[in-house]
């Protein structure tokens, strides 16, 4: 076989997606945002059977690929494995051990500029040059949506676009 | 040599920009938090205002010591393209992620706690297609998502210490400032411990994987890296030498696309 295509096989292969090896069936899965939707279908584009909230428990009782099977009381259908954790969401405690709230955490984090000790920082240590730099950072990052994200993942077959 | 020696510093950065606080008193000084009463810390812990504004801070000196960022809009749509498609997956998901590239034309890569991520435009110039590049910021997504910093501030008694005043809102900047300025005077001399990054090399790994990037990415990046020479004992004189990060990756066949792949 021409090196070139053994070459050219070898990456394919490498790229398709592996099976979720870290779950299991009957295994858990945790929520890590603060609605995950399940969808009636092993497919992204499949209509949404029941949303789920934060650091839910899931059981997951099937595996297809990178699907998975989950049940969280009554709401039952598939997510894909990337949407899930292996662990529990770590901010669902403080590093002290303290239950946290979700919206306590970075799960309800709305896009914000610079915080204000961070301006002052660099104003006190006379850095308004990287100050603006990094404020044109943070608004040219924030220009990417999460519709644009959709978009690559579709364009690309990533996620659970795959 | 002179990129080689920073591109050997780029894998520990995540942790490093991060670690060594000392007796940071956090907690005053984000006094100016309107909403400090939400942070989400307990007796010791560190929320979200605090991550974000420690990150806000090292961001600031990131974008000082290596060249400023780049101000080119297609180049920073891509890297939050692949960036922000990585980080959906990860246990983070809603975290504010940021990825940008710094003007220097070094060799490396920076995290900051808060979901701040650059590589420079050195490293960037080396990276030639979305799978090299999302194998650089999967790693450094992975330093942020485990907390590797943070976990070390939490263990730090004065921290804790500097916590319990946060209560108070008295500001006290100095010692603000003098967090910083650790954190940034080491990046280059301490790191993370070689665990954390073998964490980070396949916690990102697997982060490219449930992405639908190839699995070899990271082997690939670090393998051009030994290829073009350098003594890595010498580079990596506090983190785990090059060789040794290689062995412990699967033995993942280049990415396709990438000129290795080709050959």
């Amino acid at each position: 076989m021409n090196p070139k295509l053994l070459a050219l096989s070898a990456g394919m292969l490498a790229a398709i997606p592996p099976a979720s090896a870290a779950f299991t069936s009957g295994g858990t899965a945790y929520t890590k945002r603060v609605t995950t939707d399940l969808l009636s279908d092993s497919k992204a584009l499949a209509p949404v059977s029941a949303h789920v909230g934060y650091a839910r428990k899931l059981k997951i009782d099937q595996i297809k690929g990178v699907w998975l099977h989950v049940k969280d009381g009554g709401n039952v259908g598939w997510v894909f494995s990337g949407n899930v954790s292996e662990d529990k969401p770590a901010e669902n405690q403080g590093m002290d051990g303290v239950p946290l709230a979700a919206s306590q955490t970075s799960a309800t984090a709305a896009a914000r500029p610079l915080a204000p000790a961070a301006e002052e920082y660099a104003d006190r240590k006379g850095l308004a040059e990287a100050k603006g730099d990094v404020l044109w950072f943070e608004a040219n990052s924030d220009a990417v949506k999460s519709e644009q994200i959709e978009d690559y993942l579709k364009t690309n077959h990533k996620g659970e676009f795959q | 040599m002179r990129s080689l020696l920073a591109f050997s510093v780029a894998f520990v950065i995540a942790g490093s920009a991060q670690a060594q606080f000392g007796g940071f008193d956090l907690g005053k000084a984000v006094n100016n938090v309107s909403d400090l009463g939400k942070i989400a810390k307990g007796a010791t812990g560190i929320g979200p205002e605090e991550e974000r504004t420690i990150g806000g801070s090292v961001a600031i000196e990131i974008a000082s010591k290596y060249g400023g960022i780049l101000h080119d809009e297609a180049i920073s749509r891509r890297v939050n393209l692949v960036g922000k498609s990585l980080a959906r997956y990860s246990s983070r998901p809603d975290l504010q992620w940021r990825f940008g590239v710094l003007g220097s034309q070094t060799v490396n890569a920076f995290s900051a706690p808060g979901g701040y991520v650059f590589i420079t435009r050195g490293l960037y110039d080396m990276l030639p297609t979305d799978d090299a590049l999302a194998a650089v910021l999967a790693h450094e997504i992975t330093h942020i998502t485990r907390r590797h910093a943070l976990n070390i501030i939490a263990r730090n008694g004065a921290f804790s210490g500097a916590l319990d005043l946060a209560s108070q809102k008295s500001a006290d900047v100095q010692k603000f400032d003098t967090g910083i300025d650790q954190i940034t005077k080491t990046l280059f001399e301490t790191g993370f411990d070689a665990p954390k990054e073998y964490e980070a090399d396949s916690g990102g790994r697997q982060l490219a994987i449930t992405t639908g990037y190839a699995p070899g990415g990271l082997r690939f990046v670090l393998e051009q890296l030994q290829a073009n020479g350098g003594d890595p004992k010498k580079v990596f004189s506090t983190h785990p030498p090059l060789p040794e990060r290689i062995k412990r990756l699967p033995a993942d066949p280049a990415p396709p696309g990438d000129p290795a792949a080709a050959h």
